[in-house]
């Protein structure tokens, strides 16, 4: 454990020191890494964790960037109290979802949240009035009650968010819900016989993706300024979806892994930014064809007791 | 509405409903086969309708563009199912879901770099003016849509029921094992299911471009086909029909008369609904649950 220990200072230390260090143009990348982690930490927890198929991540995350956003900018409240309205809306919308898809699991889980993804976009291209369509929404500048979110301030708070995010996901992770989530996804007899409702922990299970999510959106509207559909649409989900499987299924580091590797890579491959999709497509065809664990089970096989039992976070 | 606009609506229901059932019969007849739904499918219809524009360009008549498209289009349906999909058979639902998206994801990148998100059209011999039938006013690009499909349909019954390969996919969806033991080989009747069920994605990609054209976006079709799927029951193909057909005329007149924000929204609410109280859609068969 002492390396990992070390890893993780190492990783905060520079993480705290970004500010110091980087050009604007890395921090807003740090900051959109940052934001991929949360959502990703809350998609693994459903789909790694508790086995669901999820294809409306992305959506879910729009639901919590336009009422964050629609919030600050119509209504002039402040960023403090958007943002975890932005939350709540988000973790509603996303037990209203969970509620009938509990009942359902693989292919057409993957249906109903194929459909989701359809009708929120649906929505918010049929009112521009409200969200401004498929033009797009600018924003206002966030603020915390009066105290504006400059660009170093704005950093800080995105990382504290995030590492909060983390440090919940562990915990959610370790509590008797994530082993339920574990039990659920491997055999729903068994879940069962011990006591563990299935409807009611998958029905958990999506209320808390949703609650991640929604976060994820709230910061993303207060980094970017801008939101407009076509940033949570069925690629934006694929993504989410590539973070967890390329980092590895079921556990929060790999979440971090996949989300930093993955948002990092397209600026590594700069100037084939059009072929971005395509090396999506193809890490994820590969990450699911080769490495079933993704890069965590890789490193537990590396690092740990060489059976492959990831025992990562 | 009076019976005039009744008939006319019911007309361009069918059309569209037609090309539903077509793309629901290309997800249809893999996943009878191997269980697998292709959610790559719409790509595939895009791509069907970019090798006819290609072939076009080179010069090659209508006639033959067809039928040379729709080889092209069987061939890749083969290369894509031994590369990708033959190694994670027996992978879990998740890794064959979010697998054949990708490959979607890939094809339509693929697309939009060499041809951006142009709208090109194809053009088609029987494309012109609307033709008066008794007092409705028929576009000749609708008549070919049904047609097409009635004549798809019942090559696909006579295919079904009396060449050997028909049956012995029609054995392999029925029991895998035994179709084995018979001395079927399931790996030929996979490659043949994937190459069928892209040059039929192919085909609706054709019938498709002379009306709205070629774009990447072609592909967002196969939301409805997989809706008009679950209307009929997958992997049932007379479902796939009745439920595309259903599901065209439902849209076409809720669109009519309620507006075309309803039309957007009614098909989600017939995928909603039929998910909650009868997944397995109206002649799939019941799945035990274990």
């Amino acid at each position: 454990m002492r390396l990992s220990h070390a890893v993780i200072a190492i990783v905060a230390a520079l993480a705290l020191a970004l500010p110091a260090l980087g050009s604007s143009y890395q921090i807003y990348l740090a900051e959109l890494v940052l934001i991929n982690i949360v959502a990703a930490i809350g998609l693994n927890l459903l789909t790694g964790n508790c086995g669901q198929i999820s294809l409306c991540h992305a959506s879910l995350m729009a639901i919590g960037a336009y009422t964050t956003a629609l919030l600050t900018t119509r209504l002039s409240i402040t960023y403090a109290v958007a943002l975890p309205a932005g939350v709540a809306v988000t973790t509603l919308l996303g037990a209203s979802l969970g509620y009938p898809a509990r009942r359902l699991s693989g292919l057409y889980l993957a249906l109903v949240t194929l459909g989701f993804l359809e009708v929120v976009s649906i929505a918010i291209e049929e009112f521009p009035d409200v969200t401004g369509g498929v033009r797009g929404l600018s924003l206002a500048k966030p603020d915390l009650v009066g105290w504006p979110l400059k660009a170093g301030a704005l950093y800080y708070f995105v990382l504290a968010v995030t590492a909060l995010s983390i440090r919940v996901g562990v915990s959610l992770q370790r509590s008797r819900y994530g082993r339920a989530f574990n039990a659920v996804r491997q055999s729903v007899i068994v879940a069962q016989a011990l006591a563990i409702p299935p409807g009611r922990i998958k029905l958990l299970a999506f209320s808390i993706a949703a609650a991640f999510a929604g976060l994820a959106g709230g910061l993303f509207t207060a980094v970017v300024g801008f939101i407009d559909p076509t940033e949570f649409d069925i690629s934006a989900s694929l993504r989410q979806i590539t973070f967890i499987a390329v980092g590895g299924l079921g556990s929060v580091l790999g979440s971090i892994i996949g989300a930093t590797v993955l948002t990092l890579l397209p600026e590594a491959l700069r100037g084939v930014k059009e072929y971005s999709d395509v090396v999506y497509g193809a890490i994820l065809l590969g990450a699911l064809v080769l490495t079933p664990k993704g890069i965590v089970g890789v490193l537990a096989m590396s690092f740990g007791r060489g059976d492959g039992k990831a025992r990562l976070p | 509405m009076t019976w005039r606009i009744a008939l006319q609506l019911a007309l361009s229901g069918l059309s569209v409903g037609s090309i539903y059932a077509i793309v629901a019969l290309s997800l249809a007849i893999p996943f009878k086969a191997s269980r697998i739904l292709n959610f790559a499918q719409g790509e595939l219809v895009a791509l069907g309708a970019y090798i006819g524009l290609v072939l076009t360009s080179y010069g090659l008549p209508y006639a033959a563009m067809v039928p040379a498209t729709l080889v092209i289009a069987a061939v890749f349906g083969v290369l894509l199912e031994r590369a990708f999909i033959r190694p994670i058979v027996g992978a879990p639902e998740f890794t064959l879901v979010i697998a054949t998206f990708a490959i979607g994801l890939i094809i339509r990148a693929l697309i939009r770099i060499h041809w951006q998100d142009n709208t090109f059209f194809l053009p088609a011999p029987y494309a012109g003016p609307a033709l008066a039938v008794g007092p409705l006013r028929v576009n000749p690009a609708y008549l070919v849509i049904i047609g097409s499909t009635a004549v798809l349909v019942g090559l696909l019954v006579l295919f079904f029921r009396r060449t050997r390969l028909g049956k012995a996919m029609r054995a392999v969806s029925f029991n895998q094992t035994a179709a084995r033991l018979m001395g079927i080989s399931v790996g030929t009747v996979f490659g043949s299911a994937w190459a069928l069920s892209a040059a039929i994605g192919a085909l609706a990609g054709l019938l498709l471009a002379p009306v709205i054209g070629i774009n990447p976006e072609i592909g967002h079709l196969i939301v409805k086909a997989l809706i008009a799927a679950v209307i009929g029951g997958f992997g049932s193909l007379g479902g796939a029909v009745f439920g595309g057909l259903l599901l065209g005329l439902l849209e076409t007149y809720s669109g009519a008369l309620f507006g075309a924000a309803f039309k957007e929204i009614v098909p989600f609410g017939i995928l909603i609904a039929f998910l909650l109280a009868r997944p397995q859609g109206l002649w799939g068969a019941t799945q035990v649950r274990v």
